[in-house]
């Protein structure tokens, strides 16, 4: 006999959360908020199940299928479980010329896994991106929600071993412009303040 | 936390004494996203002058008389815009914010929203009030973590401040804002697919007419302007039409941040007036390409690219000589190609790019550039191509043009006809040898 398993609602315990979501919008607009609430699961579960579809379709008054169809649009929604720290390497020509094709190789040498891939402790998973908007300051890698930018061999092998510890550093901002302060500023190392790092 | 930048703070224009710099002056500083930093520095004066002392109306004729174009990309003037919404009938009527910035070689709105979000509200209020809509939506890509959460926090600092909300800055004026987090899709850019992601569809274009304006985001009367444009009009606003007017060339006024990235000594975001040069972005403010140069796309990877000439280095960089030159200002991103990358394998680099980011609603885009385009590139590289698979190429790029929904085909195919133009002579070198004319193949520094 098939056992079932019954899995709670996300957003039963959420129902602040999901009045300011709802709230965004006119309620005429009630399916806009598919987007939020689908950043919402996939952020706490790292992947969208079908369970969470129906829940979702449920609540802004769409079919499950319907939300699939939006889910599966973009590129930031998952359904299966990424890593702990989903390593998305920006992979278009600005970056491609500062040397993210040859950080793509590094990383999958490095994890042994490709495009994809989550590694078999399910801390590591890797996606090749396009442009993230980082075109001044590439190469790329965006850690779950936070870029790391200027990501040279060194940094590369700093932000793997901190996370490999579950060490978030605090990314050194690099931007655009003028450079000259590049040479200046270390790689911190510091633990991300509690909420800094939250995000939806 | 200082508040003047230095010579360490790493970023624009603000280090060549010849230019003011305007939109970003806030950009770079630390805490410069604050309430308190931004009304410390003069900020909401000039949406509280707009209030106060205009009527919708006035507004509107400030921003035509100033000639403000769309910064989006497509360059469309932006009063002209406003006033195609229709006369007030009690619906609803709403403006969005595109702030999906996802064109490759653009970065602009970016440091604007992560950097001084009070700046973007502030040009919203403004736009807001001219067109007589009490609600406007921030559509942000979803790549850009900080920046809506900058954003998010901004918003709410304002509405607690009472800048936004029933009585915006003690006005008799509604505006509210809603920040929307897209979720990673190129065609997110494109106004029509922008209007579906918003309503929770897929974001697949819409057909045109009707415009925003007419039937928008939920039916409703819509305008939907770039980041860049709202801050435009802050300063217009508080300086008045004819500073603005006064900067540029002839069909394009005012300043603009042009990006620029690839293999140049500082990468970055810079604020000229339109019409300076690509040489003067290139060499006086980038600092020149690293090593030698080859060609460079004016505005974003879907620009046709030019070869490294005299007579397009020092072009100017305003809509109407680019529109004529049979390329386009685009969003102002210009990416310079090292000599040392193969063109095929750098288009191929572009190619992959709509090809993945095409939505596949229509045959052209999801055919041609989405499925056989691609193929031909990976053909030509595993050193299979021949003269005949160019041809082909060349014949499928030029009858895409003009047939697809969306324009997401032709930004594909223009930069790949251009390619042709300039460089077939590494196309056919590639297909005559096996192996391309240029083979380096490791671009990581340090």
């Amino acid at each position: 006999m098939v056992e079932l398993e019954t899995v709670p609602p996300f957003f039963a315990d959420k129902q602040e959360l999901l009045d300011e979501i709802l709230g965004r919008y006119p309620e005429y607009g009630r399916r806009s908020a598919v987007m939020p609430l689908l950043r919402e699961v996939q952020h706490a579960e790292r992947y969208v199940s079908e369970a969470r579809l129906a829940e979702i379709g449920e609540i802004v008054g769409m079919h499950a299928t319907e939300v699939k169809g939006v889910m599966s649009f973009y590129s930031e929604y998952h359904g299966e479980p990424v890593g702990t720290y989903h390593l998305q390497v920006c992979s278009t020509l600005s970056c491609s010329l500062a040397g993210s094709d040859e950080l793509y190789d590094y990383l999958v040498e490095k994890l042994g896994i490709v495009n994809g891939e989550v590694d078999a402790e399910g801390r590591f998973s890797l996606q090749k991106v396009e442009c993230l908007g980082s075109c001044g300051s590439g190469p790329v890698i965006q850690v779950n929600d936070t870029y790391y930018e200027r990501v040279s061999r060194s940094r590369c092998d700093a932000l793997i071993e901190a996370l490999s510890r579950d060490e978030v550093p605090e990314p050194w901002r690099a931007r655009g412009g003028d450079n000259e302060g590049a040479d200046k500023a270390d790689f911190l190392m510091h633990t991300v303040a509690a909420g800094e790092g939250e995000t939806r | 936390m200082s508040d003047v930048a230095d010579a360490t703070t790493p970023i624009t224009s603000r280090h060549d004494p010849r230019y003011e710099v305007v939109m970003y002056r806030h950009v770079g500083i630390d805490g410069a996203w604050t309430l308190d930093y931004y009304r410390g520095h003069g900020g909401y004066a000039s949406a509280r002058k707009a209030l106060t002392t205009m009527t919708p109306a006035q507004v509107i004729d400030e921003v035509k008389a100033s000639k403000l174009r769309g910064r989006g990309g497509a360059g469309f003037p932006t009063g002209v815009k406003w006033s195609f919404m229709p006369p007030v009938d009690g619906r609803q009527r709403l403006l969005v914010v595109n702030a999906d910035e996802s064109e490759p070689g653009s970065f602009k709105d970016r440091y604007i929203m992560e950097d001084d979000p009070h700046q973007l509200i502030e040009g919203i209020i403004i736009g807001c009030y001219a067109i007589q809509a009490t609600k406007a939506f921030i559509y942000i890509r979803g790549e850009y973590g900080l920046g809506y959460r900058r954003l998010v926090q901004a918003v709410e600092e304002a509405r607690a401040a009472g800048i936004l909300g029933k009585n915006a800055l003690g006005s008799d004026v509604e505006v509210d804002i809603t920040v929307h987090r897209g979720a990673g899709a190129y065609i997110c850019g494109e106004e029509t697919a922008l209007m579906n992601s918003l309503e929770g569809l897929r974001g697949n274009p819409r057909l045109k007419p009707p415009f925003p304006a007419q039937a928008g985001v939920y039916g409703l009367p819509t305008t939907i302007n770039n980041v860049t444009t709202m801050t435009s009009v802050v300063h217009i606003i508080e300086r008045g039409a004819d500073w603005f007017a006064s900067m540029g060339t002839e069909d394009s006024k005012g300043t603009k941040l042009y990006q620029i990235s690839g293999t140049v000594v500082r990468p970055g975001v810079y604020e000229l007036p339109m019409g300076a040069t690509f040489r003067e972005l290139i060499y006086d403010l980038a600092g020149g390409p690293k090593g030698e140069a080859k060609g460079f796309f004016p505005g974003g990877s879907s620009t046709p690219p030019f070869p490294w000439r005299d007579e397009f280095l020092d072009m100017p960089m305003d809509y109407g000589t680019l529109a004529n030159s049979g390329s386009m200002l685009g969003t102002g991103g210009v990416i310079v190609i090292p000599k040392e990358k193969d063109i095929v394998d750098a288009m191929y680099n572009v190619v992959r790019f709509y090809a993945h980011e095409s939505c596949g609603k229509c045959t052209p885009c999801r055919e041609g550039i989405s499925t056989w385009l691609p193929k031909m590139y990976q053909k030509l590289l595993a050193g299979l191509g021949t003269r005949e698979d160019l041809d082909l190429m060349e014949d499928m790029v030029r009858n895409t043009r003009g047939t697809a929904f969306c324009p997401l085909a032709d930004a594909c195919a223009m930069p790949v006809q251009a390619s042709f133009k300039w460089f077939r002579d590494e196309y056919e070198y590639l297909v005559d040898h096996g192996t391309p004319m240029y083979t380096k193949n490791d671009w990581w520094e340090a």
